[in-house]
């Protein structure tokens, strides 16, 4: 057992290209840690790092406490799950996870009894004579598995596991990895570009972006209280509305595009951040969930409701989820394109931009009676409004 | 869905090309017709040696080309009574046997470096084996023959033995690298994690998964050995290393007279290269199918 510390680990490849750049994280015993980013993100040349297949450049990897980074992978007591399993063809289930256990020369009789526990736990017990490729995708993930916790290692390391299975499967092998990952009790890294998986696995999320660390922290940190744009585009899905705007100069208003939200005091209070801002560009972000159908809201605030064009209604029966273009440019940095890109991977298609409209997503309850082609009002809760710096992309808070 | 797990690269295998149903066109009838001709080019003579094998001399001088009548055993089972032929055999099984382990040994090692390990010079050194496949052995002949005289291998199986291995390297890293530069990277990592050393690596998942193309190099190193002429004729002189071929040679001289002997040494000198082939065919077709079902 032992914890994980990267201290300004950086990973720079023969190149010139930096993959990795001062990546700062610490993962506890028996702590589920996920990076998540787009690709090229950098977050699987962290984790092929800590498991000792690539070079550190710069920076302290510690396990335990102990330096490793000139340590070879066979020392480190790692295991890994790679996104493509990896097993080996030509051997049985059984070879395949007793493998490590061979090499380590361990007696015969206790290779098969651990084989067998590992089996039993992951289920496979009628398929230790088949080879791989007599397998489904989710017998082979857990043969995988297997083959990392029968080593009863001091570090697991998985990446991308579930890519390659089909929706339905990744459900199912996402909750059963944790709880073996709680039942093994050990610091786990998890990479994954799905901020789905990210959210409901970790314990903690790490997010990566261009070989930095943008933010880490538990799931609803990053969801409620993302540091900078990227973040708050790539966390949640569908991803938050970002527009560009203005903060009015006697600081009460916010103005997106010709429409404005007036901007409470509580709202100010918890981000005395914004008082600077007066008069001056900001990037507003809402999220898809803080948008509701204005007819079916008792009696909405004034300044608080945005109106917008349905392009597309998706009913996901317990809500709609409602496309619109809003008059109001969308914030186009960088990273929250990067985000952007990643996250559209995941499903919500892509619309076309019309004049100077934007599109925008909200999460209204399934009574809603909105029609694709109508104009809508939006009560948005104005509370739950987040605001960030054009210029560093960095949250408004303090 | 990508490719989970992986399997060699398919060589060809018979039936995957294959059409359930064939349709007619003008080039059927004249691949057909090469076909025929190309079998008959290959087949013909070796039947021609067979056949007559089983005539007398006096029947092949009135009628070349004739039907055995009668059928005549005596020259074949005289050729396998005599200890002259199995002690060619004997030879000829060592040097081919030494020759295939040698080249199968090196050059799948060489070809793993080649394949797998990143070094200054990669290319450059795989080039050199390169040139090899466009070397004339005769050319070479010469020099290495002064070579073996120093090292005192003249007169020895093993003067025959090494040079085959070697002539046979090139090819053999030719065929072999693409195959184990195809074997995914993750599989490396997956046992350099689960503490395998390189050469481990190798051993217990590259060798077992590249067993139908080292199946390929064992049989073409095998055949080339077992039929290489030159090289023998030039190291081996006394008659009690003579390989098959060398003793074919030396019998045809000694029996000049004899057509039919001769022919029917020549058949039965050719049956254990046959029978090589023929099995190892088997464990390729065997290895293909079996990295099919994983």
């Amino acid at each position: 057992m032992a914890t994980i510390t990267l201290e300004k680990v950086s990973k720079v490849y023969p190149n010139g290209l930096p993959a990795v750049t001062d990546l700062d994280l610490e993962v506890a015993e028996g702590e589920l840690m996920v990076l998540v980013g787009p690709s090229g993100s950098g977050k699987t040349t962290a984790l092929r790092m800590v498991a000792g297949l690539e070079d550190i450049t710069s920076g302290t990897l510690r396990m335990g406490g102990q330096v490793v980074n000139d340590l070879p992978p066979k020392d480190r007591n790692v295991a890994m799950v790679f996104q493509s399993y990896a097993l080996y063809p030509h051997m049985t289930v059984a070879e395949n996870i007793g493998f490590a256990l061979k090499l380590r020369k361990m007696p015969k009789d206790q290779i098969k009894a651990k084989v067998r526990d590992a089996a039993q736990m992951l289920g496979l017990t009628d398929y230790l004579n088949s080879k791989p490729a007599q397998l489904s995708g989710g017998q082979r993930q857990r043969v995988a598995m297997g083959r990392a916790i029968v080593r009863e290692p001091s570090v697991f390391l998985m990446d991308e596991p579930l890519s390659n299975l089909d929706a339905k499967m990744r459900v199912q092998m996402r909750a059963e990895i944790s709880r073996i990952q709680r039942r093994v009790g050990v610091a786990t890294m998890y990479v994954t570009h799905d901020q789905t998986e990210a959210m409901t696995m970790g314990d903690r999320v790490a997010v990566l972006h261009m070989g930095r660390l943008q933010q880490c922290g538990t799931p609803q940190m990053l969801y409620e209280r993302p540091d900078n744009i990227f973040v708050a585009a790539f966390i949640g899905s569908p991803a938050m509305n970002l527009y560009e705007a203005g903060i009015s100069s006697d600081g009460e208003q916010v103005v997106i595009g010709s429409q404005s939200l007036a901007l409470p005091r509580g709202l100010l209070e918890s981000r005395p951040g914004l008082a600077a801002m007066k008069g001056r560009k900001v990037v507003v972000g809402i999220r898809p969930e803080h948008l509701s159908d204005a007819a079916l809201a008792p009696s909405p605030g004034p300044g608080t409701t945005l109106y917008a064009d349905v392009e597309l209604i998706e009913a996901l029966g317990h809500e709609l989820e409602v496309h619109f273009l809003i008059d109001a440019t969308r914030a186009r940095s960088e990273e929250a394109a990067a985000a952007q890109e990643t996250a559209d991977l995941g499903g919500a298609p892509a619309l076309t931009m019309a004049g100077a409209k934007s599109e925008g997503v909200a999460r209204v309850s399934p009574r809603s009676q909105l029609k694709a082609g109508s104009r809508a009002a939006f009560v948005v809760d104005t509370e739950h409004l987040h605001f960030f710096d054009p210029d560093t992309g960095a949250a408004i808070w303090n | 869905m990508a490719a989970t797990t992986w399997a060699p690269p398919a060589l060809p295998a018979r039936s995957a090309a294959a059409p359930k149903r064939r349709r007619w066109s003008l080039g059927t009838p004249f691949s057909y017709m090469t076909a025929f001709v190309v079998m008959g080019i290959t087949l013909v003579p070796i039947l021609y040696v067979v056949i007559s094998g089983f005539r007398t001399s006096a029947q092949i001088n009135t009628a070349p080309v004739a039907w055995p009548h009668p059928w005549v055993f005596t020259n074949y089972t005289s050729v396998l009574k005599s200890s002259a032929f199995w002690h060619y055999v004997g030879n000829s099984l060592f040097v081919a046997l030494t020759a295939t382990a040698l080249t199968v040994a090196t050059g799948s090692l060489a070809a793993f470096a080649l394949a797998r390990y990143s070094f200054k010079g990669r290319e450059a050194l795989f080039a050199v084996f390169m040139v090899g496949l466009l070397f004339p052995a005769g050319v070479a002949s010469l020099p290495l023959y002064l070579w073996l005289k120093n090292l005192g291998l003249l007169e020895n199986l093993m003067g025959v033995a090494l040079p085959e291995a070697a002539f046979s390297l090139p090819y053999t890293i030719f065929i072999l690298r693409p195959f184990l530069r195809a074997v995914p990277g993750e599989l490396e990592d997956a046992a350099v994690v689960d503490g395998a050393s390189r050469l481990r690596f190798f051993r217990s998942i590259l060798v077992p998964l590249s067993r139908p193309a080292l199946t390929t190099v064992a049989i073409l190193s095998f055949i080339t050995s077992w039929n290489a002429y030159l090289l023998p004729l030039l190291v081996l002189s006394n008659p009690i290393h003579y390989t098959l071929p060398l003793g074919t040679a030396s019998f045809q001289t000694t029996y000049s007279q004899d057509t039919a002997a001769i022919l029917a040494f020549a058949a039965l000198s050719m049956v254990p290269a046959l029978a090589f082939f023929v099995l190892a065919e088997r464990r390729i077709v065997g290895s293909l199918t079996g990295a099919l079902r994983g």
